[in-house]
């Protein structure tokens, strides 16, 4: 029992992860029907942003995070204003490869600034843990799952009760009887690259933070994410967070259970398992989980 | 009647003839000649060895832009099936030792078949979620390819000695005419006639009633249902199509190389035909080529010349802040961003306008 | 018009065009005395080595201090006069990127204009150059530990194989480091050709020892969560754990493990190790649990010949390198390929035949502490080192290493035998 619960809450913690970046996906998708493959690429130079601020600038660590988020977030607006706005009307393949061109020139600039190595970030969590009647929990996870419930707390309140919250629901449901009301809809698109980058960096820093430290391949994670969006339901924000950590769960579990259970499947199955699940969620409910059906039109 | 001008189309099956004017069959006629003579002009290991690569790579993107540039579906799987071409090869060409004429043609059509066994289930979903699907697919690849030890070695890798002759020709060491051939020389001669074949099959493939269904349903699907195309169908098709092609792609590479590990079928090379297929112009079979060269040939120039790129860091201990691969990737993201602005045709929109230049010449405007 | 600039293109061409580019294999095949004939690679003064190296991309981390060892041992040789004394060396190096595909393309690249290849990183991207360099008739060093390499003639490996590693760490387990037989050994590895190196040793050591290793755990490189691993080895009830895994990937395992306070002893593979490690937030944990398996001594002992030279040519020609595994291991690879240059120099023959005739012909090289001597000759008949040094993480020391056992060898190890790739 002690190990099941040990690897739930390794799965939860996993799951955080993927649900902030996978939430930073639906939000472009939602107002702009983009799928933004530079997100992984955004989430590696908040993490970067962040070391910098943290051990550079010797800045305080929760400073640090609000400082990357906001760079990142700038980052993110500026690359919609000079180039995806040129892409409106465009169809959706383009714009999708263009934020792919995006995750090639970031990756090789960051390298080229902070180099291979890998970094600790200077932060207060480390590998402190605490126990709990026999269950150990890491303090970085659970600072991890304790900011995404806040985040998304946060995301909620926003899109419901604040009026660009508003005009982001409503571009994304019918952009141009928003446009016809008076909403900006240039400024709807910017907001949403500017939230997206922000999760984005704020996740990495999540994972920086702890024991490993950072590495440039700490993009990859968002390749992961992307069957969280689907099994969520692309255009839902509650989606994103559920298939985060469902994928998130489902991952930890398999891992945890391969030699017991998944021995057949072949070594090291659980890499793939959030991929087969997307498929499966695909094949039965082909909006995902949350999302809405879409009406096609000839 | 007097000599009707060369850009004179006189009726619609002469539209679409598989090449237009005498003037471009001559063109293919050279543009052969030129294939055939350039391996003896640059001896040089290297760059033929990036032409052969290049090839390859034109190979599996012909068939890319079958299944995206003219059916409209976007594929990030090519990996995968690439992959399963040059396993089958090692299996066919190098375990059974089977001829070259058997281990190609099989090659294709065990891709055609895997093609066929995934298309139904991935085609079933529409734009966005058939590109994450098929990512999905390169995941799940890798992870049998690591596991299938049997043909594919597993993480070790699998050398793959596979036959090259034909007949009584060995491509390893061509003789002819008492000069010897290397077996970069021979190999960049049987990759490139290939490319050849492929490009005039698709080109064929495309100009016909399959080919013009294709592109009705990449315009409008449902529309294309309506006036009796059967889309399910021939997406299916197209799948297969690019599947059997890809398989082929990756055959060539493995039977080259002679050595391949699961590695190598990762996403980004899923990425980089999606991105030959766009910088070459999608829907258009010589675009393909043009991508394939362009993609292929631009990191070698830059490897090749980085020395006189300021601010390129080309050895340890030398000067500069980036890498020769680093600035590679960079320029690559770039160019991908520039050719969507400025020119969504791709390369082949670029030859096309010096064409209409030349065409019209001298009243081009 | 276009028609018309084919058809010069095409005429040029055929005016151009002058046949085959086979039977080019260097022609040199100078006499057994007297200065070595220009070659290919080799201009009567200059003597120039290819290097194959990641130096770019994920794996960079290893390629350049390792592309930096080379390039110490060669500018320490040169400003002694070089190759016998008169031979000055110089590198070409290429960035493969570790990609099989991009390697064979940077080694048709140069080959034609180096004797040899100094250093070829990584398994793939040695197999995908082994069968040209097997035509080619060239000889290269591979900076990996592989045991494939021992038998393979085109090849110059140095140090004891990654197997020989994990079985003297077994050897030590047992006899001296509290293990017994019915111990819980365990093995997490990463999921690849370096991994599964790990696993034949672990597999050879407990058919020696007669144990069973009670869970393989495999990991993909670049995993951000180890959790589940750590789990299933905590369930498992391991009490020692071979670590097979590169320094990005070992420091966020041993950091999960910390952190769901799993201590059990860790042995590990030399490349797992970096010196951040020893000045992290995981240092305290690493020095009670953590073994580390390599070879030599610790870094800037000077009483060892070997390592005072690598410090001073550090000091001299690499300043602002940082001590690294990766970098000794460079350094090696350069003193086991100038041996094969002075060898070929005295036959006085520099083109390829004579390069890999050189190789047969060598006896022992001695590494003077840095690595065992390693008993080249003719593939079949050489015999690698088989000595070890495991060492404690001690952030006092330089490289943050203390050596527990110096240079020891198992009985298990002197009997592991040797076969080709593939």
């Amino acid at each position: 029992m002690t190990v099941f619960l040990q690897n739930c809450f390794a799965g939860l913690a996993l799951g955080s992860t993927y649900a902030l970046v996978a939430l930073g996906f639906v939000v472009i998708f939602k107002s702009t029907g983009v799928i933004n493959f530079a997100q992984g690429g955004l989430l590696a130079l908040g993490a970067y942003l962040g070391y910098t601020f943290s051990n550079n600038l010797l800045l305080g660590f929760g400073v640090a995070i609000v400082l990357a988020c906001v760079t990142a977030g700038v980052v993110g607006a500026g690359f919609e204003r000079i180039v995806l706005r040129r892409m409106v009307g465009q169809p959706p393949f383009a714009v999708i490869m263009i934020t792919i061109g995006l995750l090639f020139v970031l990756e090789p600039l960051i390298t080229a600034v902070w180099g291979f190595d890998n970094k600790q970030v200077r932060n207060p969590w480390n590998i402190q843990t605490v126990e709990v009647g026999g269950l150990v929990f890491g303090v970085r996870d659970l600072w991890t799952i304790g900011l995404t419930a806040a985040v998304v707390a946060g995301f909620f309140v926003f899109f419901r009760y604040s009026s660009l919250g508003l005009a982001m629901r409503v571009t994304a449901f019918d952009p141009e009887a928003a446009l016809a009301q008076g909403i900006s809809a240039k400024r709807v698109y910017a907001v949403s690259w500017a939230i997206a980058a922000a999760l984005a960096a704020l996740a990495g820093i999540a994972m920086a933070a702890g024991p490993g430290g950072l590495s440039p391949s700490i993009g990859f994670i968002a390749l992961a994410a992307f069957p969280a969006m689907i099994v969520g339901g692309m255009d839902s924000p509650a989606g994103a967070v559920l298939g985060g950590l469902v994928i998130g769960l489902a991952e930890a579990l398999t891992r945890g259970y391969q030699d017991q259970l998944f021995s057949w499947a072949g070594d090291n199955v659980s890499v793939i398992v959030p991929y087969l699940l997307m498929i499966v969620i695909l094949l039965i409910r082909p909006y995902g989980l949350l999302g809405t059906k879409d009406v096609r039109r000839v | 009647m007097g000599k009707a001008h060369r850009n004179l189309v006189r009726d619609y099956k002469q539209d679409l003839r598989l090449f237009g004017s005498p003037m471009a069959k001559a063109g293919l006629a050279l543009m052969l000649g030129v294939l055939l003579l350039l391996p003896m002009v640059i001896q040089d290991d290297f760059w033929l060895s990036v032409l052969i690569y290049v090839g390859i790579t034109a190979v599996g993107a012909i068939g890319l832009n079958l299944l995206t540039g003219y059916c409209g579906q976007i594929s990030l799987g090519h990996a995968f099936f690439i992959g399963a071409g040059a396993y089958i090869t090692g299996w066919f060409g190098g375990k059974l030792g089977l001829p070259l004429v058997l281990w190609l043609p099989l090659a294709a059509i065990t891709g055609g078949l895997l093609g066929a066994v995934v298309g139904p289930f991935a085609l079933r979903l529409r734009g966005h979620y058939l590109a994450i699907v098929t990512l999905g697919l390169v995941f799940i690849g890798e992870h049998i390819w690591r596991n299938f030890k049997g043909l594919t070695g597993g993480n070790s890798g699998t050398s793959i000695n596979a036959d090259l002759s034909l007949g009584p020709l060995d491509l390893n060491r061509v003789e002819l005419a008492g000069e010897v051939y290397s077996r970069n020389q021979g190999y960049f001669w049987l990759v490139w006639a290939l490319v050849a074949v492929i490009a005039l099959l698709v080109k064929n493939l495309v100009r016909t009633r399959p080919g013009r269904a294709l592109q009705a349903v990449r315009d409008r699907d449902q529309a294309a249902e309506v006036i009796g195309v059967r889309a399910g169908r021939y997406k299916i098709g197209a799948f297969v199509v690019s599947s059997a092609i890809a398989s082929v792609a990756g055959a060539l590479f493995g039977a080259y190389q002679q050595f391949v590990s699961p590695d190598e079928w990762n996403l980004l090379l899923s990425i980089q035909y999606i991105a030959i297929v766009i910088v070459g112009g999608l829907g258009t079979v010589f675009g393909s080529i043009l991508g394939a060269v362009f993609v292929g040939a631009l990191p070698a120039l830059i490897d090749r010349f980085g020395d006189a790129i300021p601010g390129v860091q080309t050895s340890v201990g030398g000067e500069g802040f980036i890498s020769v691969f680093a600035l590679n990737q960079a320029i690559f993201g770039v160019l991908i961003v520039i050719f969507l602005v400025f020119e969504p045709r791709g390369l082949a929109g670029i030859w096309l306008r010096i064409k209409a230049y030349f065409k019209s010449w001298p009243f081009s405007y | 018009m276009r028609g018309m600039i084919t058809l010069a293109v095409a005429a040029a061409l055929l005016v151009a065009a002058c046949g085959g580019a086979g039977d080019k294999s260097g022609g040199a095949s100078g006499g057994t005395a007297g200065a070595p004939q220009s070659t290919a690679g080799f201009d009567g003064t200059t003597i120039k080595l290819g290097v194959l190296s990641p130096l770019s991309g994920p794996v960079a981390v290893i390629g350049l201090p390792l592309t930096a060892g080379n390039k110490i041992w060669f500018d320490a040789l040169n400003a002694k006069g070089g190759v016998a004394g008169k031979y000055k060396v110089e590198l070409v190096q290429e960035d493969t990127q570790y990609k099989p595909d991009v390697t064979v393309q940077q080694y048709n690249k140069i080959k034609g204009n180096v004797v040899a290849f100094t250093q070829v990183l990584g398994t793939a991207p040695t197999l995908a150059v082994l069968p040209q360099l097997k035509t080619d008739k060239v000889l290269a060093a591979p900076a990996s530990l592989d045991a494939f390499w021992v038998r393979e003639p085109n090849l110059l490996p140095v140090g004891a194989p990654y197997q020989i590693q994990v079985i003297n760490s077994i050897d030590y387990y047992l006899t001296e480091g509290g293990g017994t037989k019915d111990s819980k050994i365990c093995n997490m590895i990463q999921d690849d050709v370096y991994g599964e190196a790990g696993l034949a040793g672990l597999t050879f050591a407990a058919q020696k020892y007669g144990f069973s290793i009670a869970t393989t755990q495999r990991y993909k490189t670049g995993t951000e969560n180890f959790a589940g691993q750590i789990q299933a080895l905590a369930g498992a009830g391991c009490q020692m754990v071979f670590l097979t895994a590169t320094p990005s990937d070992a420091g966020k395992i041993w950091g999960t493990a910390a952190q769901a306070r799993f201590a059990p002893k860790w042995y590990a593979q030399s490349p797992a190790y970096a010196a951040a490690l020893a000045k992290s937030p995981l240092t305290p944990y690493l020095q009670q649990t953590t073994l580390i398996v390599a070879e030599g001594t610790e870094w800037g002992d000077e009483k060892v010949p070997g390592m005072k030279g690598m410090v001073d040519g550090m000091a001299k020609f690499g300043p602002g390198q940082q001590p690294d595994y990766y970098l000794a291991f460079g350094y090696n690879q350069g003193r086991a390929m100038t041996a094969v240059l002075e060898k070929a120099v005295q036959l006085g023959n520099l083109s390829r035949d004579g390069i890999l005739e050189a190789s047969k012909q060598l006896g022992t090289v001695s590494f003077e502490g840095l690595s065992g001597d390693y008993q080249y000759g003719p593939a079949e008949t050489r015999n690698p080192p088989r000595v070890n040094t495991l060492f404690a993480v001690d952030p006092s020391k330089p490289f943050g290493l203390k050596s527990v056992k110096v240079n020891f060898t198992s009985d298990a190890a002197k009997s592991f035998e040797f076969q080709k790739a593939g």
